[in-house]
């Protein structure tokens, strides 16, 4: 909200410049977002006196004018750098003009030549169609002062010809703040009012702002029969203050006000309205004025505050039309909708130049309501703004006593009467505050003295017990309801800076380690370590995305392995749906790394030739059928979501003619299980006859199972898949599920004694039909030789015509003895019996 | 033999070895052959040593001495002799090779700042005794919103802001889930779950991702990480925040930092602040990258609010404690001198590669 320094200088009383002001408040109270110098840039303006008008001989929508200016002594206008104006002494200027609001006698602001207007014009002497111009008449808007362009501004017939127009206008340069109001300071501190308060508090004064002496008479009360007020709906409507003036004459405000309004972002109408906005900008009470003659139904004033009935129309202020419900409040005159309470008034009942008699509103609605009927009908006002915050029913009262004081004064306007319906009035609360609790929180021992001087400026009235202080808060302040809010009053006005910092107490224990985090964190390091570059993607993806990757309806464990068609899942697991997704791109929460890994692929594909990347994060599900309650939760103790912590690596090569790219990645697979001390012999590869459209490559895939379960997958991705994002080369895959391999990591190395006695190694190679495994191959090899075969490396292997050749070193050993050739020699020969006996393989001699 | 007469053996030994070394023509097999005669198993050397039992032992001790010594002698001689031909054999000139030609290079893979950032903050707090906690993204209503003592009609709570989860519904359209689900908008959303299962003191801190429905540009996303801290105990105050927070960002930033509480409001905590640093380039001077304020705003925090302890079942005003949650982006932005949050997540590995 704007704020300004001139009004807050006047409220509260400061000498402090803006820039102290600005400093105090964002260390102790409120956060200045801006700071805006306002400059009333006008100086070569002056009071002139339309002598003449007459056609321009060459333009229909010109005329001439000549216009008095008085005599100068010196230059009405001397712009930095610029020229000093030529008519100094001179008396009359000749000026084209444009509006035709002018008559002979008027008075008007002149910018003479060398003046540079607020909007950033710069007035020169001219030639206009064949006529020469020294200067220009000037409109509202063109002086700064408002939006108003309808025509030339005329000044009263009093002001003083030659009198710059600055002087006239009582304008005054003036500071801007943006302040940051936070929802706990909503209620009172987004008036001028509010922050006048806290900016005494911080200079240690009273505030002198006669904020209690806001009273209505009780005599004009009690007996005013000429309005009625009934509120049908007292939860909505807690308090409503009528107030009738007469005899109010419609005009523009005085320019002081104008200013004030303009300075916090206001546009001023008329000297009705504007007094409305200007209260509220004071005091943080929203007001509306109607018009008495155009609510009056039957020769009757009434108000009846109701719910709008269902499908109700209203035409606000600006024309646009709203359909209500019973959920809005409506301000009627027992007929006809007069305003949207608390929201925007009616078109019809609102102020016009022809106005005498007004009802003035301060009133008091339910905050929740205000947000709900504003946020459905999409109005939102500055009104709004401020119930919607809760504001305290009490402030109507000093509204209204206010808006009378000021009205009388700039509409000689007469107060009729008021009508102030409020069942129940709320009274100040108390809270006791234990001294002990305050320097116990806030870390720092604040003497009783201080506390007690602090509240009270806060205008918190304080009765001192044992150890204690009781509170009475003003019931301005909605938001101190307990001893912890009276803490942070006095906290932040004593100054946050001046506590000191404080070692904890509590003894330094060894942390708990998170085993999960800290298994993530090594397999960062190793998939780092490999080469892997670490992506952090959105957690969302598109519909499209969940189509080409072929995820619905899949479950989590068999998305890990990618296996099986959604029509066999069993547990059909469906994707969470964003209720309002940033957009379309981003809808469904996924299921899976995999596809915004594939895009960060596309991404970089044109730019390195070949890449390595991994991604360590949770992918989600949701879970229908476990929802209603059949046991399962996830690790949270959550049901009907789950979400598993998953690594996903991929793969790029510059070239692959074969299957360079699976291999070079279950190369790394491999390796990651060896460093996690997961053994070779407990790890199976199972490949599996996928369908032709699943994300994974139907038959270059395997799923990854150490003893016996699930815990991975390895695979290229689907070229079908790959087309659809656009990606031309092979893209290798493996996905874990990062709990189940933490749990078949190796907790605890174990050390092996080093071998002692030496080990032979033999080759071995042959030419195996097509379809001979390399698994076989090692198995009948390992089978054979037991104990003495310590270690089977493949070093070769390559397909010729329809069979393959593979080529192994064999190591043979033992822990406890030096092997002789004659034992090696004759689990070499039965290897090969073996060999070609089982596989039909042909060993090369 | 007499012992003068052996003495004069060795030496004469000796004298004919020394004679001869410098004769023969320097290669491995003359010298082998050398070492053979003089010093060899079957040597003349050898069996004066083996007859040495013969004498009084103090000829023993005096021929002995003087035996070994030379023996020893011919051996250092014969070994210098060894390595001079092998120095000579080496031709270092034709090895020579160019050291500006690039070497294979080992590709080791990068870490995204963010991960950078966390780590590193993992292990300040670790070291300070901290447990590192974390919660699920997807957050039922009661833990996101209610137990943190925002109200149901918070805007916060609001489609704008959060990312709720369709809710999922049975064939004939009833609801399946009991629960409001949405994507987690803070990582305070663990305060609750893990003070219900555990009792004070604690100290934690949670990093973790978190989503807010927000438009993205280079200072916001919509997808964000945290960290949160939370410490409980009976006294925990404003002055244990402040240090706290002093000692650790002293030590992410690897310089003395000054800390800045401003006031500021949030439902979870009372009193609430803003939380500034100084600024990490000038010091608190005033420079382009802390806007010439000084200070950095780094994010919020606060003493513990009442209800959240209650909410999370501990009795009203029995502990007090402090929590905070920054934006890892933040301290990887200032640390690293990003300046669009838009990078973290834009798989672009000509960003990642830097770090």
């Amino acid at each position: 909200m704007k704020y300004s320094y001139n009004w807050l200088k006047e409220l509260s009383g400061t000498k402090l410049s803006p820039e102290k002001v600005r400093e105090l408040l964002t260390m102790h109270s409120l956060e200045i977002e801006g700071m805006e110098e306002k400059k009333w840039n006008f100086d070569g303006v002056v009071v002139g006196k339309i002598l003449e008008i007459k056609k321009h001989p060459n333009a229909d929508k010109l005329q001439l004018t000549k216009i008095d200016i008085g005599k100068h002594t010196s230059p009405p206008a001397s712009p930095a750098g610029g020229q000093p104006s030529p008519y100094k002494g001179e008396g009359v200027l000749d000026i084209v003009c444009g509006a035709k609001n002018i008559a002979v006698g008027d008075k008007v602001p002149v910018a003479t030549a060398g003046t540079k207007l607020p909007n950033g014009i710069e007035i020169k002497e001219a030639e206009i169609r064949g006529e020469k111009s020294f200067g220009m008449l000037c409109a509202l808007d063109e002086l700064g002062l408002g939006t108003d362009h309808s025509g030339i501004f005329i000044l009263d017939s009093k002001a003083k010809i030659g009198e710059p127009a600055k002087k006239y206008l009582g304008v005054e340069d003036d500071t801007i703040f943006e302040i940051k109001v936070l929802p706990d300071r909503a209620h009172d501190a987004t008036s001028h009012v509010g922050v006048a308060r806290e900016i005494s508090v911080l200079e240690n004064r009273k505030f002198e702002y006669d904020f209690d002496g806001l009273k209505l008479p009780c005599v004009k009360t009690q007996n005013f029969a000429s309005l009625r007020v009934r509120i049908e709906d007292k939860k909505l409507c807690s308090r409503y203050i009528g107030a009738v003036m007469e005899n109010v004459e419609i005009k523009d405000s005085p320019s002081w006000m104008k200013q004030r309004l303009e300075a916090s972002g206001i546009r001023p109408i008329n000297n009705v309205v504007d007094a409305t906005n200007y209260v509220m900008l004071e005091l943080g009470q929203p007001m509306h004025a109607f018009d008495a003659e155009k609510i009056s139904s039957k020769n009757k004033l009434q108000i009846i505050i109701r719910r709008a009935k269902d499908k109700e129309k209203l035409v606000l202020l600006d024309e646009s039309i709203l359909e209500l419900n019973n959920s809005d409040l409506l301000i009627t005159n027992g007929e006809t909708p007069l305003a949207l309470a608390g929201i925007m008034g009616g078109k019809d009942s609102g102020i016009n130049e022809n106005t005498k008699t007004i009802i003035l509103e301060a009133a008091n609605f339910d905050a929740v309501n205000i947000r709900r009927s504003r946020t459905r009908l999409g109005v939102k006002t500055e009104s709004s703004d401020r119930f919607e915050k809760e504001i305290d029913p009490n402030l109507a009262e000093k509204a209204i006593v206010r808006i009378i004081e000021v009205l009388e004064h700039t509409a000689g306007a007469e107060f009729e009467g008021v009508i102030d319906i409020y069942p129940n009035k709320i009274k100040p609360c108390k809270i006791k505050l234990d001294l002990e609790y305050v320097n116990s929180l806030l870390g720092e021992i604040i003497p009783k003295k201080e506390i007690t001087r602090i509240l009270n400026l806060l205008g918190i009235n304080t009765t001192i017990q044992p150890y204690k202080v009781v509170c009475t808060i003003p019931t301005f302040r909605v938001d101190l309801k307990t001893q912890e809010d009276l803490i942070e009053e006095i906290g932040r006005i004593w100054g946050y800076e001046k506590i000191k910092p404080l070692p904890l107490v509590e003894p330094v224990i060894p942390a708990k380690i998170n085993e999960v985090l800290s298994f993530e964190r090594k397999l960062g390091e190793i998939a780092v370590g490999f080469g892997f570059d670490e992506m952090y993607n959105y957690s969302f993806y598109s519909e499209i995305d969940t189509k080409n990757c072929a995820l619905d309806g899949i479950h989590p464990m068999d998305y890990v392995a990618l296996q099986q068609p959604p029509k066999a899942v069993v547990h059909g697991v469906k994707h969470f749906e964003l209720s309002s997704p940033m957009n379309p791109d981003q809808r469904y929460v996924r299921v899976s790394l995999v596809p915004n890994i594939l895009k960060n692929v596309k991404t970089n594909i044109n730019i390195f030739e070949s890449f390595n990347i991994f991604e360590i994060g949770k992918v989600y599900s949701c879970h229908p059928e476990l929802v209603s309650g059949s046991g399962f939760r996830n690790e949270f103790g959550m049901t009907g979501t789950e979400e598993k912590r998953m690594l996903v690596m991929a793969q790029v090569l510059e070239k692959d003619k074969g299957a360079e790219t699976f291999y070079n990645l279950k190369g790394t697979v491999q390796s990651l299980l060896e460093n996690l001390g997961i053994g070779e012999d407990n790890i199976l590869y199972k490949e599996k006859n996928l369908p032709k459209n699943h994300l994974t490559h139907p038959v270059r895939n395997a799923e990854i199972i150490v003893n016996n379960e699930k815990i991975g997958m390895i695979g290229e991705i689907n070229p079908l898949t790959l087309k659809k994002y656009k990606i031309e080369k092979r893209v290798a895959v493996c996905e874990f599920d990062t709990e189940k391999l933490m749990r078949v990591a190796e907790k605890q190395k174990i050390f092996l004694p080093l071998q002692k006695f030496p080990t032979v190694i033999r080759d071995i190679s042959m030419l195996a039909k097509g379809e001979t495994r390399a698994i076989d191959i090692q198995n009948i090899i390992k089978k054979v030789g037991g104990n003495l075969v310590m270690k089977v490396d493949m070093f070769d292997v390559f397909k010729k015509d329809n069979q393959t050749s593979f080529a192994y070193h064999i190591e043979f050993g033992a822990s406890e003895r030096t092997l002789e050739s004659r034992e090696v020699d004759e689990v070499m020969e039965k290897v090969i019996t073996d060999l070609e006996k089982e596989l039909k393989v042909e060993v090369r001699k | 033999m007499t012992t003068v007469m052996l003495k004069e053996k060795i030496e004469n030994l000796k004298k004919q070895f020394l004679a001869e070394i410098e004769k023969i023509k320097p290669s491995e097999e003359a010298l082998f052959e050398l070492e053979k005669r003089y010093v060899g198993r079957k040597s003349e050397f050898i069996s004066i040593l083996k007859n040495l039992k013969n004498l009084t032992p103090e000829e023993r001790r005096q021929i002995g001495e003087l035996a070994n010594n030379t023996k020893n002698e011919i051996f250092e001689i014969i070994k210098n002799k060894k390595t001079e031909i092998e120095s000579g054999s080496f031709d270092a000139e034709k090895e020579k090779i160019d050291v500006t030609i690039p070497g294979k290079k080992k590709s080791v893979g990068h870490f995204n700042p963010i991960s950078l950032v966390r780590r590193d903050i993992e292990d300040v707090f670790t070291s300070m005794g901290y447990e590192i906690a974390d919660g699920p993204e997807i957050e039922n209503e009661w833990y996101n919103f209610d137990a943190l003592n925002i109200p149901k009609d918070h805007p916060a709570r609001d489609m704008q802001d959060t990312f709720w989860l369709r809710s999922q519904t049975n064939a004939d359209g009833t609801r399946k889930d009991a629960d409001n689900f949405s994507m987690r908008s803070q990582t305070s959303a663990v305060q609750a779950r893990y003070m219900e299962k555990n009792k004070p003191p604690l100290r934690i801190i949670v990093p973790g991702k978190c989503f807010r429905r927000e438009a993205t540009d280079t200072t916001h996303e919509h997808t964000f990480y945290q960290f949160e801290a939370l410490i409980v105990g009976e006294d925990v105050n404003v002055g244990n925040l402040k240090f706290t927070a002093k000692e650790f960002f002293s030590a992410f930033f690897k310089q003395d930092v000054d800390v800045r509480l401003r006031p500021s409001y949030f439902p979870f905590t009372e009193p609430s602040f803003e939380f500034d640093i100084s600024c990490t380039v000038c010091g608190g001077k005033g420079c382009k990258a802390c806007k010439w304020a000084g200070w950095l705003e780094l994010g919020g925090a606060g003493m513990v609010n009442q209800n959240v302890f209650v909410s999370a079942g501990y009795p009203r005003n029995k502990y007090q404690g402090f929590a905070w949650g920054f934006g890892l982006e933040r301290l990887a932005m200032t640390r690293y001198k990003i300046d669009d949050v838009r990078l973290f997540h834009s798989g672009d590995l000509r960003f990642v590669k830097q770090f």
